[in-house]
């Protein structure tokens, strides 16, 4: 396929937003990755699952193009993930490293981002997120200053900057108390909702259990099941996510 | 590629916000306070011929301006790497050639603005002579062209680095390693080894140019082109230096291993 050439002009129709084929990473003498092979339908809530250092975060980062396998392909919407000027308008990204300019306040810092991804009426987009995220009040503030929360909500809200169509979510509730867990997740079903694609990496089973409607599991780089809960609850005979987890990470 | 002036807005308002070029620009404005004030007060230094004090200045401007931008310009790209900002940066369509020239254009404006701070400076020095337009022409064209090519040196071990600590010390090393050469007497240079060094050597360049222009009163371009040509071969390297380390970052992507 010529680079950057959709698919669709080809004349085969897909449904597949993200698809990676036989994708390998390595940290020297680690394998990080190795052959793992997914796709990802539009409109999806895809879960991504697995123990510490099983992958998902260079999995993630691989797909988001921000790290390049050394083997494997790679198409998010239907676009070559290399083709970055398609690939990073398609895609919002909460990402592990969550680093931040803490000089500038919340606002400033949203702005910024809009520039750079040269968003139209960019001064209603930030004033819509920052009352989405709830830091509509806090938006003057330096982000040094916010808490692990607010800086996580922020982090949401500069994902969402370019009015993704598939947004990769790395922990996007770490650190947030009880009440804020349940808004970013009543955020994120609205979002799914309407037509975004979330693919979502945690640690926090019932979440997973609660929102996604497809689940993968990782475990030392492979993919070892995917589906529907329902689906890996036949597979494995275990009823609760947490048993079905074991059970496919071989947890002793 | 316009989206290099989002980095380069960014980076100056850090530095306004942090203060961080304000303090480099008041430390530049007292050296120069109090070398003017020695050149012209000192009795030792009095003594010295016109020229040959103006010649002393420009040193100590270019040589004060590179030891801010260098120190300045170690952290641009490796606080991006620390704070974990690059991989945002990354994700949005910012290209790497955006990036650092943004990147460039923010080390670039401090040396304008050390340059600005160092004019009264020279226009008091160099009054009464017929130097003052030389003084201030040469100063900004050897300067810029020393600016840039440690800045492009420094970016391009940014990027392999990724730590401000050994992008600094790295620095600093060439820089050290550069000056003193540059400052040994004549006479001390009269082995080949020493002259080919002179050649190839950005700051010895700087200096023996300054001292054609202001002390042997050698003005034109073409007077000094064998010393501006060695600068601007300087830059070239460099910049083909930096131009292999983004390739390297490009295809390595965020993580080193």
């Amino acid at each position: 396929m010529p680079s950057g050439l959709p698919i669709e002009s080809q004349g085969i129709i897909m449904n597949e937003v993200i698809s990676a084929k036989n994708i390998s990473k390595s940290y020297r003498d680690i394998k990080a990755v190795d052959n793992l092979s997914l796709s990802v339908e539009k409109g999806d809530f895809f879960g991504f699952l697995g123990p510490n250092g099983a992958g998902k975060t260079t999995t993630i980062r691989m797909l988001a193009g921000v790290l390049n396998p050394d083997k494997g392909t790679i198409l998010i919407n239907n676009h070559d993930v290399k083709d970055k000027q398609n690939v990073s308008k398609a895609i919002g990204v909460l990402s592990e490293s969550r680093g931040f300019y803490d000089w500038m306040n919340g606002e400033e810092y949203l702005r910024f981002f809009a520039e750079l991804y040269e968003i139209p009426n960019k001064e209603r987009t930030i004033s819509s997120l920052l009352d989405k995220v709830g830091l509509a009040e806090r938006k003057h503030t330096a982000i040094g200053t916010y808490s692990r929360g607010m800086k996580q909500r922020l982090g949401l809200a500069k994902a969402l900057i370019n009015n993704p169509e598939i947004l990769f979510l790395d922990e996007p509730t770490l650190g947030l108390d009880p009440q804020g867990q349940e808004d970013i997740q009543q955020f994120l079903k609205k979002l799914n909702k309407q037509g975004v694609t979330i693919f979502y990496s945690s640690h926090l089973l019932h979440e997973v259990s609660h929102l996604c409607s497809v689940i993968a599991v990782i475990n030392e780089g492979k993919l070892v099941a995917k589906g529907t809960l329902e689906a890996l609850q036949q597979q494995t005979g275990s009823k609760d996510l947490k048993n079905i987890f074991f059970a496919l990470t071989n947890h002793k | 590629m316009t989206k290099f002036k989002y980095i380069w807005l960014k980076d100056l308002r850090a530095e306004l916000y942090t203060w961080k070029s304000l303090a480099w620009l008041l430390v530049t404005s007292l050296i120069f306070s109090v070398t003017a004030y020695l050149l012209l007060t000192d009795r030792e230094l009095s003594l010295l011929d016109h020229t040959e004090m103006l010649w002393l200045f420009g040193k100590i401007i270019i040589g004060s301006a590179l030891l801010v931008v260098v120190i300045d310009a170690a952290s641009l790209i490796t606080s991006e790497f620390e704070n974990e900002t690059i991989e945002d940066l990354i994700l949005t369509p910012l290209s790497v050639k955006d990036f650092v020239f943004g990147k460039l254009l923010a080390a670039l404006t401090l040396w304008v603005l050390v340059y600005v701070v160092a004019v009264p400076y020279m226009v008091v020095t160099s009054s009464g002579t017929k130097l003052m337009g030389v003084f201030l022409g040469y100063t900004a064209l050897l300067g810029t062209l020393a600016v840039l090519g440690f800045t492009m040196f420094i970016f391009a071990i940014s990027f392999l680095y990724r730590s401000l600590k050994n992008t600094l010390t790295t620095s600093l090393t060439l820089l050290l390693a550069l000056s003193i050469p540059a400052l040994f007497s004549t006479t001390l240079k009269n082995n080949a080894l020493a002259r080919i060094l002179g050649i190839i050597n950005p700051l010895d360049n700087i200096f023996s140019s300054l001292d054609n222009v202001l002390v042997d009163y050698k003005v034109s371009i073409t007077q000094n082109l064998t010393f501006i040509m060695p600068l601007v071969l300087f830059c070239i390297v460099m910049f083909v230096i930096l131009i292999f380390s983004t390739k390297l970052f490009t295809r390595k992507g965020i993580i080193k291993g």
